[in-house]
């Protein structure tokens, strides 16, 4: 039997390993007072459409139940979490911070970090618009990958109000400005010039953004943005970022956090601050979030709200890469033959118990107690429990 | 190991890519012949030699951290690299061919039903569906021009760097729909993570590109 494309079993080292980095985010969430939320796997496409750009459209598995209405899987958490907050929890006082862990589905060519299902963890702050909220996406964020061991990633800032304002000063129309972006956000430099030369816009300013975005730093950034976009918004965002880089100084972030002016991320979705963090050694970003305040106005709940993500597998892999690796860990504390009120005591006492279900007898019950290095056994003998500790290193009794 | 990763394409573009990198003091041997990565001769950089076709993969997934490769390569690969700089040599157009006899370059319809022959499957849907034009595309992998010529196919769209090989074969171009060069592609995220080397490397490019 073989599996579709792009999906995976996971084999019990395997998920001990994903659970081990699932535990130690969650215990990230908890410490930021972000309650768990869990949404169905499915539910109606026209729900989940309102969050979707039209790349993830076109990936989302789409299917019908059986009565025709047409369900789709997620593909994201964050759109589920916005549908839930602005029917069931519109009541709730404001802000609202939710965190997840959870499966969602793309349709895509699966390849090296990219599978059809995969696990985001992520979080939401809802109600509170303003850098402050801002900094504690990126700062939780941050937080997360230093709690799994990846205490060398990086972290790039931006907010897109910096491109729009240049790309308004220039004096392009919204369609003609929506291209250029397209182009800033994956760095496509040749295409920008080519758009530059055909839109014969003014030399000097189209080189002082071409300069912005192929710049990446902090105040040398923020001076070439207080040039290139004279307006308020861009103003107001630049203000905005260069109060996240103090706060971000100021508990020791400092040096791990730059600004990138052409970080655009998603351009359906995000309305202002994004961040990406990523690491030396891995080709593809591990997480990113932003603000996003249009998508619950889309379920008629008009409130701001800033998140973030991080690809569960793609932690994985990189803590692979490093060989740091915890799928080691004991399974199984003791052994036990002959006894079920031993082995609940055991149990009671916070152990991890097997039971013996073969009547093995003292020789063969110590033997398997070896090759599976467990390290304690317990038999009975009528009344008595004899218990005999084997050597963790040798497997010999001691 | 070398602070940087380059991915070079083999074939017709290795020299003048060699060139290129020589003309900002990143030295390569002349003759790769079979290996597939070799060092700079200053120990900067890392060279892996790959199939063109193959350059976009190594680059999207940081394999290496940046390359070398035809502007024709990525039309057809989906892969995200950031285009850094158009190095301008390896200069080519992507155009739609017939028979000379056909006349379509000289106005006459196309059948209801075109069928095109092409190496170029994405550029070719996109250019006959952005023209409301009816057709079939079979996808070959070489000799594209033979198709025609045997009734396997009502036009082409491929390459031409000189056109000698359409005038071999009695055809012409019946449009032109894209120019190919050679780009110095990044990874995107390397682009952040060895900033001040790629950086420096895209600018020293490009100011060589441009004398």
């Amino acid at each position: 039997m073989r599996l579709p494309p792009g999906v995976r079993d996971w084999l019990p080292q395997e998920f001990a390993f994903k659970q081990s980095v699932e535990d130690r985010i969650a215990l990230v969430f908890d410490r930021w007072s972000y309650a768990r939320i869990a949404t169905p796997t499915f539910e109606s496409y026209e729900s989940l459409e309102r969050g979707l750009g039209e790349k993830l459209m076109r990936q989302t598995f789409r299917f019908s139940d059986p009565l025709g209405e047409e369900l789709a899987l997620r593909t994201e958490m964050t759109t589920p979490i916005a549908r839930v907050v602005s029917t069931r929890l519109r009541n709730a006082s404001l802000p609202i911070r939710l965190s997840y862990i959870a499966p969602a589905y793309r349709y895509e060519e699966p390849q090296l970090g990219r599978m059809r299902e995969f696990t985001q963890a992520g979080a939401e702050l809802i109600g509170a618009a303003g850098a402050d909220a801002d900094a504690e996406a990126l700062f939780m964020a941050i937080e997360s990958l230093d709690a799994v061991g990846l205490s060398d990633a990086h972290f790039d800032i931006n907010d897109s109000a910096i491109v729009d304002g240049a790309l308004v000063a220039l004096g392009l129309s919204a369609p003609t400005a929506r291209l250029w972006k397209e182009a800033i956000s994956v760095r496509n430099l040749v295409a920008l010039d080519d758009l530059a030369r055909s839109a014969a816009v003014e030399m000097e300013r189209y080189a002082l953004l071409r300069r912005s975005i192929v710049t990446r730093g902090t105040d040398d950034v923020l001076a070439i943005a207080r040039e290139l976009a004279p307006n308020p918004e861009a103003q107001a965002a630049i203000y905005r970022l260069e109060r996240i880089l103090a706060r971000a100084a100021a508990i020791g972030f400092g040096a791990r956090v730059a600004i990138d002016p052409a970080l655009l991320r998603d351009l359906e979705y995000y309305t202002g601050f994004v961040f990406e963090g990523f690491l030396d050694d891995l080709g593809f970003s591990l997480c990113g979030g932003g603000r996003y305040d249009t998508l619950l106005p889309r379920f008629g709940y008009d409130v701001p709200a800033v998140g973030w993500m991080v690809g569960v597998e793609r932690i994985l892999l990189a803590l692979e890469r490093r060989h740091i690796d915890e799928r080691r860990r004991r399974e199984v504390d003791v052994f036990v033959v002959g006894s079920d009120r031993a082995a609940r005591e055991e149990r009671s006492r916070g152990q991890r118990v097997r039971v013996d279900v073969r009547g093995l007898d003292r020789t063969a019950a110590i033997a398997y107690a070896r090759h599976k290095a467990i390290p304690r056994v317990l038999i009975a003998r009528g009344e008595e429990i004899e218990e005999i500790f084997l050597d963790a290193d040798e497997g010999s009794p001691s | 190991m070398s602070e940087l990763t380059i991915a070079l394409p083999k074939g017709s573009l290795y020299e003048p890519s060699a060139s290129a990198l020589a003309a900002i003091g990143i030295e390569t041997p002349s003759d790769p012949g079979r290996r597939l990565t070799m060092t700079s001769s200053d120990g900067s950089a890392e060279l892996l030699l790959l199939r063109p076709t193959d350059v976009p993969a190594y680059v999207e997934f940081g394999a290496a951290d940046c390359g070398i490769v035809g502007k024709d390569t990525l039309w057809e690969s989906d892969r995200s690299v950031s285009e850094a700089v158009d190095l301008q040599f390896g200069a080519c157009r992507l155009v739609v061919a017939a028979r000379r006899s056909d006349r379509y370059h000289e106005g006459a319809r196309y059948p209801t039903f075109l069928r095109v022959a092409t190496k170029f499957k994405r550029m070719a849907t996109q250019y006959f569906s952005e023209r409301d034009i009816a057709c079939e595309i079979i996808a070959l992998h070489g000799s594209v021009e033979l198709a025609p010529l045997v009734g396997l196919a009502d036009a082409i769209v491929d390459l031409v760097a000189t056109g000698s090989t359409l005038r071999e074969h009695d055809m012409v171009v019946v449009d032109e729909i894209a120019v190919s060069t050679a780009r110095f592609v990044l990874n995107p995220v390397a682009y952040r993570s060895k900033y001040a080397i790629l950086s420096s490397l895209c600018e020293r490019l490009q100011r060589s590109v441009a004398s």
